[in-house]
């Protein structure tokens, strides 16, 4: 269960202060598939990467599981974020110098799993994902769609209960996003919560459930 | 994550990026290159102590003139008494520099020697590598040697018997007694130390014996005693000079003694040039310092997204600095190899490059400590500044730095790395007006006219050894050798002179003039003493000013008879110098007058100089200067056929050009300003590499302002001419803080320059706009890539 209570963050320009999110109260229970949608600028963002503990800086509680993230140290929530979520990016951000199977093997070596037991899970992953073929090649020979899946099999490698996502289909045809949708169901299907920011209707429709923003506020939870 | 693998990651981000890292390993390998061999010669010469044992208490003796000025020659007697008076100095020896024609063993052979008293490797504390060094015990024995292990190598296949075995030394029969190591190269890198037979090195002119203290004609050094400082022993110096200048006011008055580490006095004259040249490799070190942080700032800055990726899938910032550490190791060590291949390389150039006349050559070598040094400085700039990003950012970076890619980066560290360029620019401009101070001064110097004729003259020196020739011999073998040369045609006109302009050596004598009351020695005048035969004037180009020139009855026997330069004849006032007489001791008369001719350096002006007429006043020391369009072979076959003919024992040493001599007597300029030339061009280099890759940097962070200023309507020279006026703007920051700290440091190489202003500003302007165009062409390319943006892809990729 992550549980959000009061978050606020605010950055400060000279006297007059912006907020980008206002005491935002979430709860989402394990096992959902979440949306976060808004307009830009509304702070959808920003809620993923506080909820990814990628940011520290802002007010509020936020309680993954029984954890209190916003009483952790640095050091506890980076271990807390090693061991529950596995993060998504719109642009894909594989390494460019790291071929299919370092890319994916990455997560793994920062978490100091054995070597051997690496080779197990990763050469699990690339099966499962159907990439098995192409982890020798290098980013920059995969198209958009096969660059999405292999950030997604790197997300999950290290078995995390929560995967992020932030507008993970925003540079793929529609065909590819929705391959990617499916996966991401297949994966919630499988016990994983997910917690995307899209702007689609459609990808939106993927999930259980859908968080709306606007200019930091949640306006609508259904 | 393994160290291997990590390895692997950045060898293989190389391999990706080539143009990156050859830039970063050549610019670690040409700073730590330069800097280790640079400062492995200055090490070698200046800093590393002799090779000798306590090498700190090796002194050598001189003596402060009635005119302050300082010199190393002793006469017989004034040595003796600083040997005996001397306490706080042990092993006072004394030695001059001698031909040594060495027989009995093969052809004759003219080796390297010094004539040394019988302290003299008691003095240096010299352990023998067979047999033995002579000692004070065998003072005044004579017919002793110690040779060098070249020689032992050379010319007696390293035979275990050379010890105790018989040779003829300038047809002395002499015992070699001891061999010694390479590393004894003392006064010069000689082959051939032999014992004088008397407590004083012979005289090579005729002089009081033990008693003169008219002629000074040997060097002498010492140890310092037990519990004895330099202080001690220089107020010891000082009474007895003193005491010898009541004593004795005819030749002493005024006078003094003194010591100097030995060490300090090898050096002397190269001190001010080599600290120069390492002032200028600690410039392209701190240049290549820069640029090496510029570098990783700008890679570091590029790769934010990079890291905030890693971050975000879990790397700790230990992780991540641990990988930009090994990425950086992996340069450091690519560069640091490839810089200790160049020192190595460079330390062989240097020493190949550099004068033969330069103290100490034979000390030079890599120096391990400064190649480590240097690696550790500059892999310490690369790892900092290459974990900038790492110290710098913070988790709540890491959203920012996805989404922009790192493309703003902070302004603290922009305006640090163009401070660096500015600094580049300014350090490469204080090396540049170096080099080009230098090198005005070389060329000015190389068009001074020596006063004589340089181009199709050929010289070589026929010195004598004492032992087989005296007084009346020597003149008539030069007498004899000159006759049968000039009924060669190759060597029609040839004459003799003592001794060869422009080799920094020569005598001098003080005198008066007939009719005006002597000043006695301090302040009487001094005049550059030549000895030469009657062709000498014509053969060499000096012309005849007034009076008559040298005759062949002008011989022994007959009056005395000398000619004077101009500016000599300057001493004279408004008389006619011509029939007047001069005291050299004893009277002579002036019967001519010939044009100035420089001596000693082309940078010395012309002296006063006394030409006297070698068949009245012979030395063994005369040299032959040919004038002739045939080749030094020639002159070389011809002279060799006469000797050969005259003395089968005698060898005759290298023909030269009198050109080769000119040139010689610029070695030492034209080194340090060849080297400063090198360096000065290195740091124009790596400050254009600098300028280049901050404007690139900047361009591509800039892609998208780019984009924008193009769709508004801005033309592709505008966004050109941004670029350039930034690059430019920080280049000028750089040459004015270069013109001043050149200006204000320029006072330093004064004293190495020759007609030619510290702060020329000519040379400064020139120099100036040459820096600025080389920037400008270093901004060109960034410039022409933001000129090329594609406004509608660099704004979807924003």
């Amino acid at each position: 269960m992550l549980k959000l209570r009061n978050i606020e963050k605010s950055f400060r320009h000279g006297l007059s202060q912006t907020f980008v999110l206002r005491r935002v109260n979430v709860d989402i229970p394990d096992g959902q598939f979440v949306s976060i949608m808004g307009p830009s600028g509304a702070g959808k963002s920003t809620l993923l990467h506080i909820l990814g503990m990628h940011d520290s800086a802002w007010t509020g509680e936020y309680w993954l599981g029984e954890e209190p993230v916003h009483q952790l140290s640095a050091k506890d929530r980076m271990r807390l974020q090693k061991q529950h979520v596995g993060f998504v990016f719109q642009s894909y951000h594989l390494l460019d110098n790291l071929t299919v199977y370092e890319n994916i093997d990455l997560p793994l070596s920062y978490r100091d799993v054995k070597k051997t037991e690496r080779q197990g899970m990763v050469a699990d992953i690339l099966d499962r994902f159907n990439i098995v073929g192409k982890k020798d090649l290098y980013p920059n020979q995969l198209s958009g769609g096969q660059q999405q899946l292999v950030a997604i099999a790197r997300a999950v490698v290290a078995r995390p209960t929560i995967i992020l996502a932030d507008e993970p289909t925003g540079n793929l045809h529609s065909d590819q996003g929705r391959e990617i949708m499916e996966l991401f169901k297949r994966l919630n299907e499988g016990g994983t919560t997910i917690v995307q920011v899209t702007h689609s209707e459609t990808n939106a429709a993927f999930g259980d459930r859908v968080i709306k923003l606007k200019d930091g506020w949640v306006v609508d939870e259904n | 994550m393994g160290i291997f693998r990590e390895l692997r990651y950045a060898l293989r981000s190389y391999l990706r990026a080539p143009g990156f890292a050859a830039v970063a390993v050549l610019t670690l390998a040409l700073g730590i290159g330069g800097a280790t061999a640079i400062f492995s010669v200055v090490d070698g010469i200046l800093l590393r102590p002799l090779p000798y044992p306590e090498a700190s208490r090796l002194v050598k003796l001189g003596r402060t003139t009635a005119t302050g000025s300082m010199d190393g020659a002793f006469s017989a007697a004034d040595f003796l008494d600083v040997r005996r008076e001397g306490t706080s100095l042990v092993h006072v020896a004394g030695y001059r520099e001698d031909i040594s024609d060495l027989t009995g063993v093969g052809e004759p052979v003219r080796v390297p020697g010094v004539q040394t008293t019988a302290g003299f490797f008691d003095a240096l504390g010299v352990t023998p590598l067979a047999g033995r060094v002579y000692t004070a015990a065998d003072e005044a024995r004579g017919g002793m040697a110690v040779i060098s292990e070249g020689l032992w190598d050379r010319q007696f296949g390293r035979r275990s018997d050379v010890v105790g075995s018989q040779i003829r030394v300038n047809g002395i029969p002499t015992t070699i007694v001891g061999v010694v190591s390479a590393s004894v190269r003392h006064p010069i890198k000689a082959d051939l130390w032999n014992l004088a037979p008397g407590a004083v090195p012979t005289s090579p002119i005729p002089s009081g014996g033990l008693a003169d203290r008219e002629v000074q004609y040997f060097a002498a050094l010492a140890r310092l005693a037990t519990g004895a400082t330099m202080g001690d022993a220089n107020a010891q110096l000082q009474a007895i000079g003193e005491r010898l200048g009541q004593q004795f006011p005819e030749t002493n008055r005024g006078e003094s003694f003194h010591v100097r580490p030995l060490a300090a006095t090898l050096v002397t004259d190269v001190r001010a040039g080599l600290l120069l040249l390492l002032g200028a490799v600690a410039c392209v070190l701190l240049i290549a310092c820069a640029n090496v942080a510029g570098l990783m700032l700008a890679r570091g800055l590029a790769r934010r997204r990079e890291l905030a990726v890693r971050a975000a899938i879990g790397a700790s910032r230990w992780q991540i600095a641990r990988q930009l550490m090994v990425e950086g190791l992996v340069l450091a060590a690519a560069g640091g190899a490839a810089g200790l291949i160049l020192a190595s390389w460079g330390v062989d150039l240097l020493v190949a490059l550099a004068p033969q006349n330069l103290p100490r050559l034979g000390d030079i070598q890599l120096d391990w400590r400064v190649a480590g040094v240097a690696s550790l400085a500059t892999t310490a700039v690369g790892l900092l500044a290459g974990l900038a990003p790492v110290v710098q950012s913070s988790r709540p970076q890491v959203n920012e730095d996805l989404k922009d890619g790192g493309r703003t980066g902070t302004s603290i560290r922009t305006r640090f790395r163009s401070g660096l360029v500015v600094a580049e620019v300014a350090l490469a401009l204080i090396l540049m007006i170096g080099a080009g101070l230098m090198a005005t001064s070389l060329a000015r110097l190389r068009a001074v006219d020596p006063g004589f004729h340089t181009t199709s003259m050929a010289a070589v020196d026929l010195p004598v050894p004492q032992s087989r020739y005296d007084g009346p011999a020597q003149g008539r073998f030069y007498s004899e050798v000159l006759g049968r040369l000039q009924d060669s045609p190759v060597t029609a006109r040839s004459a003799l002179v003592f001794p060869l302009p422009l080799r920094g050596s020569g005598a001098s004598a003080a005198f008066d003039i007939e009719g005006r009351p002597s000043t006695g020695r301090p302040a009487q005048p001094i005049a550059e003493l030549n000895i030469v035969s009657p062709d000498f004037f014509q053969t060499m180009g000096l012309r005849l000013v007034r009076g008559r020139g040298l005759a062949s009855t002008d011989v022994e026997g007959r009056p005395p008879v000398v000619i004077i330069n101009e500016r000599l004849a300057r001493e004279f006032g408004s008389e006619d110098p011509v029939g007047r007489r001069i005291n050299l001791g004893d009277w002579i008369t002036v019967v001519g007058v010939v044009s100035d001719a420089r001596r000693e350096s082309l940078a010395a002006a012309p002296q006063p100089a006394l030409y006297l007429p070698y068949q009245q006043f012979v030395l063994p020391y005369m040299s032959l200067v040919v004038r002739t369009d045939a080749s030094e072979a020639a002159v070389a076959s011809a002279v060799k056929s006469v000797v050969r003919e005259l003395d089968p024992d005698l060898p005759v040493e290298t023909v030269r050009t009198i050109d080769q001599i000119v040139e010689a007597s610029t070695d030492q300029p034209r080194f340090r300003t060849t080297i400063l030339l090198a360096f000065s061009f290195l740091a124009v280099l790596l400050a254009a590499v600098g300028v280049y890759g901050l404007m690139s940097f900047s361009v591509s962070q800039r892609t998208s302002e780019m984009g924008v200023r193009l769709a508004l309507g801005a033309s592709p020279g505008q966004v050109g001419r941004l670029v350039l006026r930034q690059g430019l703007a920080l280049a000028g920051l750089g040459v004015a803080l270069g013109l001043a700290a050149a200006a204000g440091g320029g006072r330093l190489v004064a004293s190495l320059l020759f007609d030619t202003s510290a702060t020329d500003p000519a040379i400064y302007a020139g120099l100036a706009a040459l820096l600025l165009t080389v920037a400008a062409l270093a901004c060109y390319v960034p410039a022409r890539r933001a000129m090329r943006v594609d406004p509608m892809r660099a704004l979807r990729a924003d």
